[in-house]
């Protein structure tokens, strides 16, 4: 204990004010918000596919480079009709232990079925979509894995999209 | 949506079916809740009320 120890003060006061002075262009502001975009049908009549920063895919595809410096601007494909025992998390960045022992915690795979045979949901895509969330260069991000991914999903014409950190 | 769960923890505890669900179902709600493009909706339970009720269901596989 000193005498400053109640005060609430800045260790380093002043090195950046924002994620954004530390790392430029890598947080979304006001200014790059689009227009709300409201749903054309109901969710029980809605088909919804899944996109995920969590790095789960298949067993036997391509590992995602989990070490890569600079990050790893892939997206793999993960069919919405897996079994969790189907697959595996490639991705060192978040704790796993809740998802190594169900794997729903962070991509609700059965979950998402289940609400569908429920009727809150009309159906799922074939694929649900997947990469990992450590990349380095927001602008690259944006420019190579975002524009991939919105084109495979917009392929197969979902009317929702849920996306999800990890 | 915003959660105050543990990372890697997005849609819960392990096994609590329920609460997996109830959070997919909040989210997708917003689509017809939320006002205006960036609205950001806190979900009502923290990450201490998520374990709990996730040790409760553990307790009761196991028993």
């Amino acid at each position: 204990m000193t005498e400053n120890s109640d005060d609430i003060t800045e260790l380093r006061p002043g090195l950046w004010d924002t994620v954004n002075d530390r790392y430029p262009g890598s947080m979304i502001t006001k200014a790059d918000l689009i227009p709300l975009a409201k749903a054309a049908k109901p969710l029980s009549a809605s088909r919804l596919t899944f996109v995920s920063t969590s790095g789960v895919q298949r067993r036997g595809t391509m590992p995602f480079d989990t070490v890569h410096p600079v990050g790893d601007y892939t997206f793999r494909r993960v069919p919405s009709d897996s079994k969790p025992g189907d697959l595996e998390i490639h991705q060192l960045k978040y704790p796993t232990v809740g998802a190594k022992r169900d794997l729903n915690v962070i991509f609700p795979i059965e979950r998402l079925r289940d609400l569908v045979n429920e009727g809150f949901i009309g159906g799922l895509t074939d694929n649900f979509y997947t990469f990992i969330g450590y990349n380095m260069d927001a602008e690259r991000l944006e420019r190579t894995l975002a524009e991939d991914i919105a084109a495979a999903v917009e392929a197969e014409k979902p009317d929702v999209v849920l996306l999800a950190p990890a | 949506m915003f959660l105050p769960f543990m990372m890697g923890h997005h849609f819960g505890v392990p096994f609590h079916v329920e609460l997996q669900k109830r959070i997919i179902k909040e989210a997708l709600r917003r689509i017809k809740l939320a006002e205006n493009s960036g609205d950001i909706y806190h979900f009502p339970m923290t990450w201490a009320q998520a374990r709990t009720e996730g040790k409760e269901i553990e307790r009761l596989r196991v028993g």
